[in-house]
């Protein structure tokens, strides 16, 4: 789903996020949705990936052309990017593309450099923006849990091997997708002590920093006991969490 | 009918331009809803609940929403009373309406202690005493639910202050009358009715509750017949001033809390949702005072008919 606003599009950066509410006066659902920004195109054009899975998407897939939706954002931080030095590896688990797509097209644009991205989803079907990534001239790796296309088995496993095979020089990662999948990233990174970057999801109600919903836990020796999704993430270096407990 | 409307309401001995107030926990410190409007333009702010010490709240997931609901156990998380006095309370310099402290204690001394800290605050216009949190195993909900140790925490905030005393109740209990009336007797100038309701909420296919903490406090849309209800209770029970709170979304919620007696209201949740909410429910009042040809709103306040 996309929409235009100039204001919105001249300071949204890849990582950052929106809070989005269809019906203004709507309290069935009650509060507003959090969507990375999967998108930005040249008509100040910002665009969100979403799969109907509850009672607030399902209201999106109601919604015709020239319809108007209540947005607040850019909201968090955003990726760091890579050095222009820095080869990045970019790893999405099924909708976790969302972010990453954002990202891939603003390094492409911005630096033309060589960019590997790996994604994962349960099958071929949902599979998506598989093309468009090819476009951007991104070396693209897919994996499917039940092998209808590309590598069978998890986009997890995929990196291991991906990672076995790196010569000395270090990629920095870039990840995207559900919890456990998260985590087996950043574990394999640590591992091989790669810089790593991950964008999180949080259960929260406001995504401006005041509900205190989306804690995260930080690692220990950290400054902080918990971190906020919404406003020191969403994207966090990952030696930041405490990923015993997630 | 020229002259704006006056929307200026008197709680316990504290006046304020409207009687629309930001409720704590959901307006940070007071300036984080700043690009969105002037909180300047509210009746006053109640800032996140403070305690003598930090806490840094409940383990994830800490909200859920439930239908036309949210269900939090945050767990108070706060940064302490000092330093909020001393990083966050001169950044409220410029906020031109009362800044008012929700208080959190372990235990009726730690009451007595952040209040004698904020005797000596000058930025700060009166103490909102929290015996209603559901969240924390300590003190909070604990001391709301018993009359006797209520008016104890209120006693002990009382006789350390000179600045007006609020006292948020839970509606955790039997008869709210009997706690309102038990805090009225130990001092408190003002009531606020109410904190969320106990509640909890199952995620079937894990089988495991939403909140980490099992059971938290409902707040929204879902709660205001409740609230209203509870706030008529206690407007006929005692006669200090009631603050309503509980799932305002618009002037139309607030002015039914106005016509049942409420002296203000605050909003909460709603401005998860809105962060305008409460500065377009100021505006809605005001609107609906002149269409209405009402002078001043404390005519409205009330006035609810019922023979």
């Amino acid at each position: 789903m996309g929409f235009r606003s100039e204001r919105l599009a001249s300071s949204a950066m890849p990582g950052q996020f929106l809070m989005l509410r269809v019906d203004s006066n709507s309290k069935d659902p009650l509060l507003r949705r959090p969507f990375s920004i999967h998108e930005k195109s040249d008509d100040n054009r910002l665009t969100i990936l979403y799969k109907v899975v509850g009672q607030g998407t399902s209201l999106f897939s109601t919604l015709k052309e020239d319809d108007s939706i209540s947005v607040i954002g850019p909201l968090g931080n955003g990726f760091s990017l890579p050095h222009p030095e820095e080869r990045a590896i970019l790893v999405a688990g099924g909708m976790g593309i969302a972010p990453l797509f954002f990202l891939a097209q603003a390094l492409s644009r911005a630096q033309k450099r060589h960019m590997k991205m790996l994604l994962g989803f349960p099958t071929s079907q949902e599979v998506v923006l598989a093309d468009q990534l090819k476009d951007l001239g991104v070396n693209l790796s897919l994996a499917t849990e039940d092998g209808s296309l590309g590598f069978r088995g998890l986009v997890t496993d995929l990196f291991d091997q991906s990672i076995d095979q790196e010569s000395e020089a270090k990629p920095i990662i870039y990840a995207c997708g559900p919890r456990p999948m998260i985590k087996k990233i950043v574990n394999k990174a640590m591992t091989f002590n790669l810089k790593c970057f991950v964008s999180m999801e949080g259960f929260m109600a406001c995504g401006l920093g005041i509900c205190l919903g989306c804690a995260i836990k930080a690692a220990q020796g950290k400054e902080k006991v918990y971190y906020y999704v919404c406003q020191d993430g969403p994207v966090f270096s990952a030696e930041m969490i405490d990923w015993e407990v997630m | 009918m020229a002259a704006s409307p006056d929307l200026s309401v008197d709680i316990g001995g504290l006046r304020i331009k409207n009687p629309v107030i930001a409720a704590s926990g959901t307006f940070g410190y007071g300036t984080k809803l700043i690009t969105f409007y002037d909180p300047s333009l509210l009746g006053a702010i109640i800032v996140k609940g403070l305690s003598l010490r930090p806490i840094p709240g409940n383990p994830p997931p800490r909200t859920a929403e439930t239908p036309c609901g949210l269900l939090n156990s945050i767990g108070l998380a706060n940064i302490g009373i000092d330093a909020f006095i001393d990083e966050k309370l001169p950044s409220l310099d410029t906020i031109r309406t009362p800044i008012i402290t929700n208080i959190y204690g372990r235990t009726i001394e730690e009451y007595g202690e952040l209040a004698k800290r904020i005797e000596k605050v000058d930025g700060i216009s009166a103490i909102e005493i929290n015996i209603s949190c559901p969240n924390v195993d300590k003190g909070g909900m604990v001391f709301g639910t018993d009359p006797d140790t209520a008016a104890m925490v209120t006693d002990q905030v009382a006789r350390n202050t000179t600045k007006p005393v609020i006292v948020k109740l839970t509606p955790n209990v039997t008869d709210i009358t009997v706690i309102a009336r038990a805090v009225e007797s130990a001092g408190a100038q003002a009531l606020s009715v109410t904190n969320t309701f106990l509640g909890m909420s199952v995620d079937v296919a894990t089988r495991r509750p939403k909140l980490a903490n099992i059971v938290g406090g409902l707040s929204g849309p879902a709660i205001k017949p409740m609230a209203l209800y509870l706030v008529y209770k206690v407007v006929a029970a005692v006669s200090i001033p009631v603050i309503g709170v509980g799932g305002i979304i618009d002037y139309h919620d607030a002015l039914e809390f106005l016509l049942v007696g409420a002296r203000a209201i605050q909003v909460g949740t709603a401005n998860f949702i809105n962060p305008r909410a409460a500065i377009e429910i100021v505006q809605g009042l005001n609107d609906f005072c002149v269409r209405e040809n009402v002078s001043n709103i404390v005519q409205i306040i009330g006035s609810v008919v019922t023979e």
